[in-house]
């Protein structure tokens, strides 16, 4: 039987961290939970594969992180969005906006 | 960047990345049994989902790129691995330092002679204009001489030049305030600076009204490191009034300071423009007018031609110009074949982006070929490197053949050995460069050395550092592909099987590496031995005459203000005081000094039964009564100056000549030179009227090497001779001698400056400079191959002998002889020994004919030389292989059978 979720195409799921973050710093914990919300069980993204990604954000200079203390009271790790991964965002959302409006064009083409 | 940094720090970044993880996985697994998933089941699916080792793995790459990583790893493995070995790592690290070193050393002396380009702007477009073919008329100076008007006529071909100078390296008398004394200077264009793109670093440069008209321009600019050394950098140095040559001169300017003047071998203390030709060059004639023959042109060409399309372009005008050329005052009378030879010369133009330098001519090929001789020798060290690391992996064959066993892929192991012989030899490279300044600095010791503390530096510079950083990779490659691609060949299986010490072996290939190497050091040593015997050959021949308690100095009276007839008056006076000093045996004077390098020399016209010209230039010398007793050249025929020739009756011209029997033997077989007339020059209006009154024994005159036809003149007022040097016997040691002629010279003139006080032989040694370097370094270069490749194949034999210990215990055992013990080893070394010579005579042959102009009595490929060369390397090398196959012969069968 399929699996109704489909992965998350390549790609993607730098920017949609990216997107989580620029509304507040979030834990990796966190940060998972919020895509699990968003995707509302249609996008899987692999719980593991969030870390890799979140080291590269961190290292290309897009992300900032800082040891605080959670809601829990444990010390965790949290992510936030630096001027530069704003700035990374943006160009990002305008890039899929104008790729997504592409496809929808042809789309369109193709079924008239 | 950030990537290295990382490595140091991964510690702490594992740590952080345990506690991000694990914060993760306790939410996680609190966050399902909180929904009623029992805790272990909880944390069964969460190690599932989140798959941690695989997570960490490729942080990890995102923290260090992988191959990255690895590199470290190895190479933090091979520091370990080596520093467990120390023995081996010191002699790997060794032969790879001296190969390294050698070869940046002479590498820095190639760079800053022959390839570096002037600190010039743009110095790729600069070019020499050069003259191919009869020139016609005299001139001084060495190499692509050209005359002063020609520069002027140049300038105009604007089409092909964005510029033209002309310079010429002169020696002058500067006082400033003191004492004269001599400085090198480069008497210049107007254009020089402009052309060089060289601004002042205060004041200003010479500029085109400076060299408007004769005189026009009585100004010098100094060097910047004049400037420092003898001004103490004085800020007020502008507008100083100094005397060049007794005559007044203004310094305006000081020339920036990286630059050193347009010749590596002769840095110059100022420059002087070309219009005060007649105060810096004392006795010359209308040189701004005149065809003569004295200084370089150096040019700028247009960025939209290359030098043979600017040569092909000139030649029309050029053909033009000759004809113009003939109608100048002062070209001489020609025959109509010599007219033909002239009118049929070209212009040649090459690029010139390193200036112009004779030094560069003479030390180019010595170098090329030391260089060479460093590479065979870093190759030699690498092979050496290979065999140890070879020998060092079947040690190792055991780790190898378990790393292998537990997975690693062949690959993976072969880029581990790569990587150690990377690490040695960067090592070595780091050794090598620590020290080659002071092997920079040995060897210009041996250039000639009045040039070489100016103009040649021992400091390391960037590009040396890059072609070491290079030549250490190459090495390192070089050693460690061997072994690396050895260890990719080998089965597991027999690896694992085979004990210790035994196995992994690569016998094979170790054989040819040390065949390889004999071969090498085979090549280094015939060279060696042929320099060597160069060297002493021309030591043993000498200059031809006597030069035991012979000492020199010269005295240079046109630059101190004198006339010509007032230098020989005052050389005459200090040559009387001279004679009657007690150290003096014997004495004479000749107006140019011997074994410089230099000569006066011109054509002669000869009248025997009939009238002809010399086919070669004549090397000629102006000398005084009992200059050859001095010099114990014996007298052939004839009679030795005397007092009246040296002053003739005559205005001009030589009362009488001397020839040397070289010119006998060519010009005047079957003739009585006594009774033959010559005549200085080759045109039709020389009258050949001075009688030959003798015939001397040859002697060299320029250098050791040469053998020319000599006439000598006697010295005399009438002929400009403003120099001279004075040849002294002397009784006692020569320090006394000195003195007594400074006394001597300076109650004479207590302004003139004395000059090359020396003795002969000392002028004889440095004569061969280039000589005793090339016999010096390449001997040493011989002995360290020879080191290198004994060292070499003893390790082999050692090796072959311990693996075949069994093998000989049981022949022992069955009877064989200890002779056929010791035979069977040898036989493997006489092999290798023999296959080395025989790849080694063909190329050396091969390379001989590169190396014959550096040679002197002995051919290239001279049998004795090379047998001996032979049999040195093959005793030694049979000697090293003797030791273990020695120790072979005397195993005891029973030691041998039980050690399974």
């Amino acid at each position: 039987m399929p699996s109704p979720r489909f992965p998350i195409p390549q790609g993607t799921l730098d920017m949609l961290i990216l997107q989580i973050l620029s509304l507040e710093p979030a834990h990796g914990y966190g940060i998972a939970q919020r895509l699990e919300q968003i995707s509302r069980s249609v996008v899987q993204v692999n719980q593991g594969s969030l870390y890799p990604a979140l080291h590269r954000l961190e290292q290309k200079g897009w992300l900032r992180a800082e040891w605080k203390q959670s809601e829990t009271g444990r010390e965790a790790k949290f992510y936030a969005l630096t001027p530069a991964g704003r700035r990374q965002l943006a160009a990002e959302k305008d890039s899929w906006a104008r790729l997504s409006g592409a496809v929808k064009l042809i789309f369109e083409e193709g079924s008239r | 960047m950030i990537e290295l940094f990382n490595w140091f720090r991964r510690r702490s970044l594992e740590r952080a990345l345990d506690r991000e993880l694990q914060y993760h996985f306790d939410h996680r697994v609190a966050d399902l049994t909180a929904a009623g998933i029992p805790e272990p089941e909880a944390r069964r699916r969460v190690g599932v989902e989140l798959g941690l080792a695989q997570v960490r793995e490729e942080i990890r790459d995102v923290w260090l790129t992988r191959w990255f990583r690895d590199l470290l790893y190895d190479l933090r493995f091979s520091a370990r691995s080596f520093l467990r070995s120390p023995g081996f790592t010191a002699v790997t690290l060794l032969s790879l330092a001296l190969g390294i070193g050698a070869t940046t050393a002479i590498y820095s002396l190639v760079d800053q002679v022959i390839l570096h380009a002037l600190p010039i702007h743009d110095a790729a477009r600069l070019v020499l204009v050069d003259w191919d073919g009869d020139q016609v008329g005299g001139g001084f100076g060495s190499w692509n001489l050209m005359s002063y008007p020609m520069c002027r006529d140049l300038q105009r071909q604007t089409r092909f030049f964005d510029g033209v100078l002309c310079r010429a390296e002169i020696d002058v008398n500067l006082s400033a305030g003191s004492d004269p004394k001599p400085v090198s200077a480069e008497i210049v264009s107007g254009s020089y600076f402009s052309v060089l793109g060289i601004g002042p670093a205060l004041g200003r440069v010479i500029e085109e009204p400076d060299d408007a008209a004769p005189g026009a321009g009585p100004v010098v600019v100094l060097s910047h490191d004049f400037w420092q050394t003898e001004f103490g950098g004085a800020a007020d140095i502008i507008g100083r009034k100094v005397l060049i040559n007794q005559h007044p001169m203004t310094i305006v300017g000081v020339a920036a300071a990286a630059f050193h003047g347009v010749d590596i071998g002769a840095v110059p203390a100022l420059w002087i423009p070309a219009s005060m030709y007649a105060q810096a060059i004392p006795g010359a004639e209308d040189l701004l007018r005149s065809p003569r023959f004295w200084m370089q042109i150096l040019a700028r060409l247009r960025p939209d031609f290359t030098p043979p399309q600017a040569q092909a372009g000139l030649q029309p005008w050029f053909k033009a110009w000759l004809q113009d050329n003939m109608l100048r005052p002062g070209f001489p009378i020609i025959s109509a074949d010599r007219r033909r030879e002239y009118l049929a010369s070209t212009l040649a133009i090459t690029s010139a982006p390193q200036g112009h330098s004779p030094l560069r001519r003479g030390l180019s090929q010595p170098l090329w070929l030391l260089f060479a001789a460093t590479g065979v020798l870093l190759g030699l060290a690498c092979l050496n490197v290979a065999g140890l690391f070879l020998a060092h992996g079947s040690a190792r064959g055991r780790e190898i053949g378990t790393r292998l066993a537990l997975g690693a892929s062949r690959g993976r192991i072969g880029r581990q050995l790569l990587t150690d012989s990377l690490l040695l030899a960067l090592a070595g490279g780091v050794l090598g460069v620590a020290v080659a300044p002071f092997a920079i600095r040995a060897l210009i010791a041996f250039l000639p050395q009045d040039l070489a503390p100016s103009a040649l530096r021992g400091t390391l510079s960037l590009r040396l550092l890059a072609f070491t950083f290079f030549a250490s990779l190459i090495a390192g490659l070089l050693s460690g592909l061997a072994p690396a691609l050895h260890a990719g060949g080998d089965s597991l299986v027999s690896s694992l099987r085979e004990r210790a010490g035994t196995g992994f072996g690569g016998v094979h290939l170790r054989k040819c590496i040390v065949t390889l190497q004999v071969a090498f050091s085979l090549i280094l040593v015939i060279g060696a031995a042929l320099f060597v015997r160069t060297l002493a050959g021309l030591l043993d021949k000498g200059p031809g005459f006597d030069t035991s308690s012979l000492v020199s100095f010269t005295l240079d009276l046109g630059k101190n203000g004198y006339s010509a007839v007032d230098s020989v008056r005052l050389i005459d006076r200090i040559h009387d005081a001279v004679r009657v000093l007690p150290v003096t045996r014997g004495s004479g004077i000749a107006r140019n000094e011997l074994l410089t390098g230099g000569a006066w020399n011109g054509d002669i016209t000869i009248q025997t039964d009939r009238r002809f010209t010399t086919d070669r230039l004549v090397n000629l010398n102006a000398v005084s009564p009992g200059f050859f007793a001095t010099l114990s050249v014996r007298l052939l025929a004839g009679r030795d100056f005397d007092q009246r020739d040296s002053r003739p009756a005559r205005e001009d011209g030589r009362a009488c000549a001397i020839v040397n029997e070289a010119f006998v033997k060519r010009y005047l077989t079957g003739h009585d030179p006594l009774g033959a007339r010559i005549g200085e020059g080759s045109g039709p209006d020389v009258k050949p009227d001075i009688p030959i009154v003798g015939v001397v024994t040859d002697f060299n005159y320029r250098g050791l090497r040469e053998e020319s036809e000599q006439a000598f003149f006697p010295i005399s007022d009438k002929n400009q001779d403003f120099g001279a040097t004075f040849y002294v016997k002397v009784r006692g040691t020569p320090e006394q001698a000195f003195q007594a002629f400074r006394g001597v010279v300076r109650n004479a003139d207590p302004q003139l400056p004395i000059l090359g006080l020396r003795t002969v032989e000392e002028q004889v040694t440095r004569s061969l400079n280039t000589e005793r370097m090339l016999a010096a370094l390449s001997g040493s270069f011989g002995a360290l191959a020879l080191l290198l490749s004994l060292i070499g194949l003893y390790g082999v034999m050692s090796f072959v002998v311990t693996r075949r210990t069994r093998e000989i215990g049981l022949r022992l055992a069955l009877g064989a002889t200890r002779a056929s013990a010791l035979r069977l080893v040898l036989r493997d070394a006489i092999t290798m020994i023999a296959a080395g010579i025989a790849i080694a005579l063909p190329c050396a042959a091969a390379l001989g004919k590169l190396v014959q102009s550096q040679l002197f009595g002995v051919t290239a490929t001279d049998p004795a030389t090379v047998a001996a060369a032979a049999l040195i390397l093959a005793t030694g090398a049979l000697a090293a292989a003797f030791i273990p196959a020695w120790r072979a012969s005397n195993v005891s069968p029973t030691d041998a059978l039980r050690l399974d």
